[in-house]
């Protein structure tokens, strides 16, 4: 075994020394062979001769030698790939178009596969992360609901299905006291052993136990490290230090390792690229009794053997003995997610659509080469059949040609690989920023091999039937000079037209597919917004609760603030919100309405916010009755409230709703109810939904809120406005930081982020796409033109206008691409069924963009039917004639 | 004279019997298995060396470049020690073979 091993690495490796072995062996054996017929006593020319006869072909037995040495499968695979090489480069135009397609099919492949294995296949960061579970409890109105803090508290003590359950709700901080400027930090309170229900440890100190979560228990926090290292140059002693946080000593007890990633945090995401810096204690304040917010994310680690259903059940029937101990009746289920699903689940349909998409883009390609690779073949009889006659083996003839395709695959594939690296790095510069997994986006060893199997699979795949095709060739009519066989010619163009049907309908569909995508994205961006986009500057600011620690001093600040930047020049209106528009904002309460009862078994709800007289004007939301807040509703003055158009609907219907008042107590004082002042116009959520939410607006004069987004409207430079804004807030209070500044565009662009980026790579695909079929047409053309040259010769002689012999070459390529852009529309249709919930505001079977579509594939036909249509008119009945 | 063609595992065994006495070349080696069969058995080039080329690299025997009679470089080969335990296990599965032909076509 070893000794057979060891002979034929040496007759590998060192060929040249073994060949030339073999060959001296032979030349002996054929001389001694002359020496005994001259001993005999023939002449010396006599018995070269029949040595020579007797010896028989030498290179035969050198063959059989060569067999024998038990090599041959790697030396004659070698030997076709060296003569692939020179087939290559004898043909350098085939060559690079064959690359070119197939590698930016493959890389356009690879990428999409990086992000799909990136997001959806591998798994999260966590051990076991297939065990770890969301928690929402979930009614009919709002499906996946936050949970209230003593309703997880109940949870985490009763259940029986989890090893441990914890929870997590977002708690920006304020660093100041640094060398810096004070800088807004992103942060999440958690309760206590958060990070070993994920699997995680910190790399120093501990994290929080049932200790912390006592109300004003030690103000401690976990830091992330990068945090560490930035702020804190990376100091070994940091555990046990103390840092400002909103204006308090916080102590440092624990440091998590890089790349701690948070679990799905869909409500306020941290955004790709930025990371969670800082953790503290949630503490858990309030009446054990009071259980009407909701407001933190829940999750838990499933014990060994339990299964989904289990747990869920579990955790129901918590719920509703919970239920019945406080004596309400909430209507709560409880809801559990495998957490891979929450945090990937709404992207997958996008993600596999975009797959699907790539995909016919490489069958497109794959077809494409199938075809150039028939119409070489018919260049190539010669050449095959003098091979054939010479006496190779068809198996010998096959492999060789495929051989050919592999290695024209995997080159295309290493351009591929290397045109993926590069994209995928545009796509994720693509993606919205609170896309999920976006960092996890790389191009990695499994890309590498996916590509790899991509690639020879579209060797084997395109390069089959031609290989076969190829060695059918019989021998005798393929040495003959004319060289044109009816009957293989006849089967041969049935095949390349059924292969340019496929790209066409393939290409087609795609196209409709990246009309729908734009008209989706147009929709959404021609959406009138409800305010106005440009010159419109936001930041975010936080109180801390230390140095601001009642409603006047809040009050103050603001009207304070915006006073000053009323003042600024160039500044049109000034004002401040709870939230911006489009940014997720989702706080939601019940309400009761004063002589209006809800339907029976629903309630009153609307989203709410605050804000200051001018924000409306700032923003440019329009007010539609009534008027906005004024200075005047402050606090002690009677509750106010603004509406926006569609609670006014809600509600009131065609009632003016101004005047009509609200309370949220059972059994209102006077002072309880709050009037509407005035009704402005809708925003939406985001540009997508469906409609606006009803949401009402309370005066920050009234509600006295710490953390607001300012928003200023106006004129000029927006860089020296930015620089006016930060100024003013440091001459106010200099140990606030100013956070997320941005104007209103940015915000929406960043809202169109998805329906961008979709019609941007399902359009480039569909371009992809039409470029090929287009190729894949002209080839098919090109050929048919060249076999009836001499026949268009003939017709033109005998009096055909240019006209009609055009009319010939369009009605040979109408049939297929006709039928292709049918049998498109048709798939197309079939699909969008399919991906519905993936565009807005169209229809699946819109008919302009199919109308569109269809007339883009006959324009691109025609178009590759132009150079051979010009040389079919161009010919020369004479030259024609005499060729024939 | 006519020609008997040899089955591939009998070539094996005269080339590997022949070297049994000693080491010798591909030429020796045909024109012994010639003499020695009085001219009944020839093997023609184009089954030795393929044969020879296979035997070595199972083993059985093994190939040293030396210098023949006429003072010219030639390819010997000779017995190993597994070649030797092959020819003794082939020697004696012919001899049985042949012992069990014989008998049927004595008997039947």
């Amino acid at each position: 075994m070893l000794n057979d091993l060891r002979y034929r690495l040496r007759a590998l490796f060192r060929r040249g020394a073994v060949e030339a072995e073999m060959h001296e062996e032979l030349r002996f054996h054929f001389e001694k062979e002359v020496e005994k017929l001259e001993r005999r006593g023939i002449a010396p020319v006599e018995a070269r001769r029949r040595a020579r006869i007797a010896f028989g072909g030498s290179s035969q037995v050198a063959e059989d030698c060569r067999e024998a040495r038990g090599t041959s499968l790697v030396e004659n695979t070698v030997q076709d790939l060296r003569y692939a090489l020179r087939q290559l480069r004898a043909n350098p135009g085939f060559a690079t178009v064959m690359i070119l397609t197939l590698g930016l099919a493959i890389g356009a492949n690879s990428a999409i596969f990086s992000v799909v294995e990136g997001v959806l296949l591998r798994p999260l960061p966590y051990p076991q992360a297939n065990r770890i579970m969301r928690v929402f409890v979930s009614t009919p109105t709002y499906p996946r609901f936050p949970l209230n803090p003593w309703d997880f508290h109940d949870l985490r003590d009763r259940n029986r299905s989890f090893t441990g359950m914890a929870a997590f709700t977002r708690s920006d901080m304020q660093l100041s006291g640094g060398t810096g400027r004070p800088e807004m930090l992103n942060g999440f309170e958690i309760t206590a052993g958060f990070f070993n229900v994920l699997g995680l440890h910190p790399e120093m100190g501990h994290e929080f136990d049932r200790s912390n979560e006592v109300p004003n228990s030690a103000r401690e926090v976990i830091l992330s490290d990068h945090l560490w290292r930035t702020q804190f140059a990376a100091d070994p002693s940091i555990v046990g230090r103390k840092i400002t946080l909103n204006a308090m000593p916080f102590t440092v007890v624990g440091v998590m390792p890089a790349g701690t990633e948070h679990p799905g945090n869909e409500y306020h995401p941290v955004a790709y690229g930025q990371h969670v810096d800082v953790w503290t204690p949630f503490w858990f304040e309030g009446k054990p009794s009071e259980r009407g917010s909701h407001y933190i994310e829940v999750f838990g680690r499933l014990k060994d053997g339990v299964t989904v259903a289990q747990a869920s059940a579990d955790l129901n029937a918590i719920v509703q003995e919970v239920g019945r101990e406080m004596g309400q009746n909430p209507g709560w289920r409880a809801l559990v997610v495998p957490l891979q699903q929450e945090i990937v689940g709404a992207s997958r349909p996008m993600l596999l659509m975009l797959l699907g998409a790539v995909l016919m883009v490489l069958l497109i390609a794959c077809a494409n080469a199938a075809n150039l690779l028939l119409a070489r073949a018919a260049t190539r009889r010669r050449e095959m059949a003098v091979r054939l006659a010479l006496g190779a083996q068809r198996g010998r003839l096959v492999r060789q040609l495929l051989t050919e395709s592999l290695l024209i695959a995997v080159t295309g594939g290493a351009l591929g690989l290397a045109l993926a690296a590069g994209g995928v790095q545009a796509i994720v510069a693509l993606l919205p920023s609170d896309f999920p997994r976006a960092g996890d986006i790389h191009v990695n060893a499994w890309v590498f091999l996916f590509t790899l199997v991509v690639a020879t699979g579209a060797g084997i795949v395109f390069g089959t039937v031609p290989a076969l095709q190829a060695s059918r060739t019989d021998p005798r009519q393929g040495l003959h000079e004319g060289g044109r066989t009816l009957t293989s010619g006849r089967h041969q163009a049935r095949l390349r037209s059924a292969l340019v049907v496929t790209e066409v309908t393939l290409a087609c569909a795609l196209l409709i597919g990246a009309g729908l995508m734009l008209r989706s994205l147009l929709k959404q961006m021609q959406l009138n917004p409800g305010f106005r986009e440009d010159h419109v500057l936001t930041a975010k600011l936080s109180l801390p609760n230390a140095d601001y620690k009642n409603g006047e001093p809040v009050v103050q600040f603001y009207q304070q603030l915006l006073g000053d930047l009323r003042a600024l020049p160039g500044v049109e209106a000034a004002g401040a919100g709870s939230d911006l528009p489009w940014t997720g904002w989702d706080e939601n309460r019940s309400f009761d309405v004063q002589g209006k009862q809800p339907k029976p078994g629903t309630f009153f709800h609307a989203r709410y916010h605050v804000a200051t007289p001018d924000y409306f004007r700032a923003l440019g939301t329009p007010l539609l009755a009534g008027r906005f807040f004024t200075v005047a509703d402050n606090h002690g003055a009677p509750a106010v409230i603004l509406i926006n158009e569609a609670m006014a609907k809600t509600v009131w219907g065609n009632e003016n709703a101004v005047g009509k008042r609200i309370t949220f107590d059972d059994h209102p004082k006077e002072s309880d109810w709050l009037t509407v002042v005035g009704v402005v116009g809708n925003v939406k959520d985001k540009p997508s939904s469906p409609e606006a939410e009803p949401g009402f607006w309370w005066p920050q004069a009234q509600a006295a809120y710490h953390d607001m987004a300012v928003v200023v409207r106006f004129n000029g430079d927006p860089g020296a406005m930015i620089a006016a804004l930060e100024r003013e807030v440091r001459r106010l209070n200099p140990g606030l930081a100013v956070a997320n500044v941005r104007q209103m565009d940015q915000i929406v662009a960043a809202s169109v982020a998805t329906p961008r980026m979709e019609f941007i790579l399902v359009g480039l695909f569909g371009g992809l796409a039409i470029v090929l079929a287009g190729i894949g047409i002209y080839g098919v053309v090109a050929y048919a033109v060249s076999q009836r040259t001499a026949e268009f010769g003939v017709r033109m002689a005998l009096g055909a206008q240019r006209w009609d012999v055009l009319r010939l070459v369009l009605a040979q390529v109408a049939g297929v691409v006709l039928g292709g852009t049918a049998l498109g529309l048709l798939l197309a249709v079939a699909l969008g069924q399919t991906l519905k919930s993936l565009i807005y505001g169209v229809s699946p079977a819109d008919p302009v963009t199919l109308a569109s579509a269809a007339g883009l594939v006959v324009a691109a036909a025609l178009a590759a039917c132009v150079a051979p249509a010009r040389r079919a008119t161009g010919v020369d009945p004479m030259v024609a004639l005499r060729s024939e | 004279m006519a020609h008997l063609d040899l089955p591939q595992g009998t070539l094996d065994l005269l080339i590997l019997r022949s070297l049994q006495t000693g080491p010798q070349h591909g030429w020796a080696i045909s024109e012994r298995v010639q003499q020695v069969s009085d001219d009944v058995l020839r093997i023609q080039q184009g089954s030795l060396y393929p044969a020879l080329h296979r035997l070595e690299r199972r083993g059985w025997i093994k190939a040293q470049w030396g210098v023949s009679d006429n003072n010219r470089r030639a390819k010997y080969y000779e017995l190993t020690r597994s070649g030797r335990r092959q020819l003794e296990a082939e020697t004696e599965s012919w001899r049985k073979l042949t012992a069990a032909v014989a008998q049927v076509l004595e008997r039947v």
